[in-house]
């Protein structure tokens, strides 16, 4: 092991390969880890890092991504190969221009964004969105921990606006070919029909593919939460106001609001819940903060879910709440401030 | 007709807003969106002139310009208007808030041109709205366009401490981003509310 990382140091060091320095520095970290251990904050004496985070991401993402796999067939790791491919060859070309390191960021980003794709979604529409999202939703911010906006969301963003027909005609129901358009939040839309909530836990419905296996999405997300990668307190508050919210709407308007049960199982909800507000980068960083931004978000959902031409407002509220993130820390600081005098 | 009303107001600031639908008022929107105070400042005076000039264009139009036959002429007419009522503003704050003023320098002045002035009265008669609805509709659109620069402001002011953008992008160039993903998001509105 210690042979070939001297190996690698020696071809990374040949004047050949100068230009590419980046690239070679990544793939040390990926296979040996850190060398070093930080001495000073914010890591105080542990060697974590960002590398650990995402290592703990993706482990968390792994049900989803293998029930992916299972249920809509190889197809799948294709599009997640597409999606690391296009976003990787535009993280490579920022560093490499800017003379920057290559931020691990982007392994979890280019696993979540073919994840929140339906099934039979193109290849190219990956590429374009897996290659948009990290563009413009990370690196002109300047990289990993610097964006707004989640970059797989904004991709995802991107694509449902720009190719809307694509994007509402590929579902999928797992083990079959048939395409649909009848995802659970469409047909409840459209016919007024429910879905039941246990085939909306075990995910024998058509939907997004990460979204749809809802046991293993809870679970990555207890883990997430217990390894405090993922603070619990921006799950906890989004799912809570969207019962709240959709309860309260359902007894007033009961043929547009769906129920809080089905609400809080249909869609991606549970998956954005739990993996994509919880970003610490584009989440407030104050407790109370968090609750406001989780609370706005359920908010935000079931109005888009309800009265919108969308059938779905998570991936909406998402990036809506993580533009008003800036604004919730400001005021909630301002507030703190003034209490402590 | 309140349910109308609130409808417009709804509209005007999500669906149908200034900033992120139509991408009005973009000079001010650029140059004063880097620091919180200015660009709250800069909104709550647009906020007042647009109002103000919605009040008193409509009975201008629909009262002088329609029954005399010179509807022809309603461009000048609410740009001098327009012209007047950002005076009468800069003459009240140079009285009472001078250190507001200084803040604001050029821009003030430029509200005269801030596309949205003109063009919430142009949409006032292109949608043959009533007098209340106009001053809703005006007070509606103005309020959207504040929050729109006031959110970009805090993205701003964060940004500055976090970020580390590639030199071409720089200013304008992030901004535009900015809105144009905050515009992407409020896309998921449609529909909720219509004008």
């Amino acid at each position: 092991m210690k042979k070939l990382q001297e190996l690698l140091h020696a071809t990374a060091r040949l004047k050949l390969f100068k230009p590419f320095a980046a690239v070679f520095e990544t793939l040390e970290g990926i296979i040996f880890g850190p060398t070093e251990i930080t001495a000073g904050a914010p890591h105080v004496v542990d060697n974590i890092e960002i590398k650990r985070y995402m290592t703990v991401a993706i482990i968390a993402l792994l049900p989803s991504t293998i029930s992916g796999i299972v249920f809509f067939g190889w197809r799948v790791l294709l599009m997640i190969i597409a999606s690391y491919v296009a976003g990787g060859i535009v993280e490579v070309a920022f560093a490499l221009i800017r003379k920057r390191e290559i931020e691990e960021g982007f392994l979890v980003t280019g696993l979540i964004f073919p994840l929140i794709l339906p099934p039979t979604a193109p290849i190219w529409v990956v590429v374009v969105g897996s290659a948009v999202g990290v563009f413009f939703g990370k690196e002109v911010f300047g990289g990993t921990g610097r964006n707004i906006f989640n970059p797989a969301l904004v991709g995802r963003l991107f694509v449902t606006i720009a190719f809307p027909q694509i994007m509402s005609a590929s579902w999928q129901k797992p083990f079959s070919d048939a395409i649909t358009t009848a995802t659970p939040l469409a047909s409840y839309k459209s016919a007024g029909e429910l879905t039941g909530l246990m085939d909306l836990l075990m995910g024998s419905v058509a939907g997004s593919i990460g979204e749809v296996f809802r046991i293993g999405i809870i679970a990555g997300g207890i883990f997430l939460m217990l390894t405090k990668v993922a603070n619990w307190r921006i799950p906890v508050s989004y799912l809570a106001s969207v019962a709240l919210f959709s309860w309260i709407g359902n007894l007033i308007a009961p043929d547009l609001v769906a129920p809080p049960l089905f609400q809080l199982l249909a869609g991606g909800l549970l998956f954005g819940a739990m993996f994509m507000a919880t970003d610490p980068v584009t989440s407030p960083f104050n407790h109370e903060s968090k609750f406001i931004f989780g609370g706005l978000c359920g908010l935000v959902t079931v109005v888009i879910r309800s009265f919108s031409g969308y059938t779905e407002g998570v991936m909406f509220s998402i990036i809506f709440m993580n533009a008003l993130t800036p604004l919730i820390d400001h005021f909630v600081l301002k507030v703190k401030y003034r209490t402590a005098k | 007709m309140a349910l109308t009303l609130l409808t417009v107001f709804a509209a005007a600031v999500l669906t149908h807003n200034m900033a992120l639908t139509y991408l009005l008022g973009m000079c001010p929107f650029i140059s004063l969106s880097r620091s919180l105070r200015t660009a709250s400042g800069m909104g709550i005076a647009v906020v007042f002139v647009v109002t103000l000039t919605a009040i008193i264009n409509w009975p201008i139009y629909n009262l002088i310009l329609v029954p005399t036959g010179t509807e022809l002429i309603y461009y000048i007419v609410f740009i001098i208007v327009i012209a007047a009522s950002v005076q009468l503003v800069e003459m009240i704050m140079e009285r009472f808030f001078p250190p507001l003023q200084a803040a604001f320098g050029i821009f003030l002045p430029l509200i005269t041109v801030n596309c949205i002035v003109l063009a919430v009265s142009l949409f006032m008669v292109i949608r043959e709205y009533n007098y209340l609805t106009t001053v809703v509709f005006a007070f509606g659109s103005a309020v959207g366009w504040t929050i729109a620069i006031v959110i970009v402001a805090a993205i701003n002011e964060k940004l500055r401490l976090i970020a580390d953008i590639p030199k071409g992008m720089t200013g304008p160039g992030i901004i535009m981003v900015i809105l144009g993903i905050i515009a992407l998001s409020f896309l998921g509105f449609a529909g909720v509310v219509n004008l």
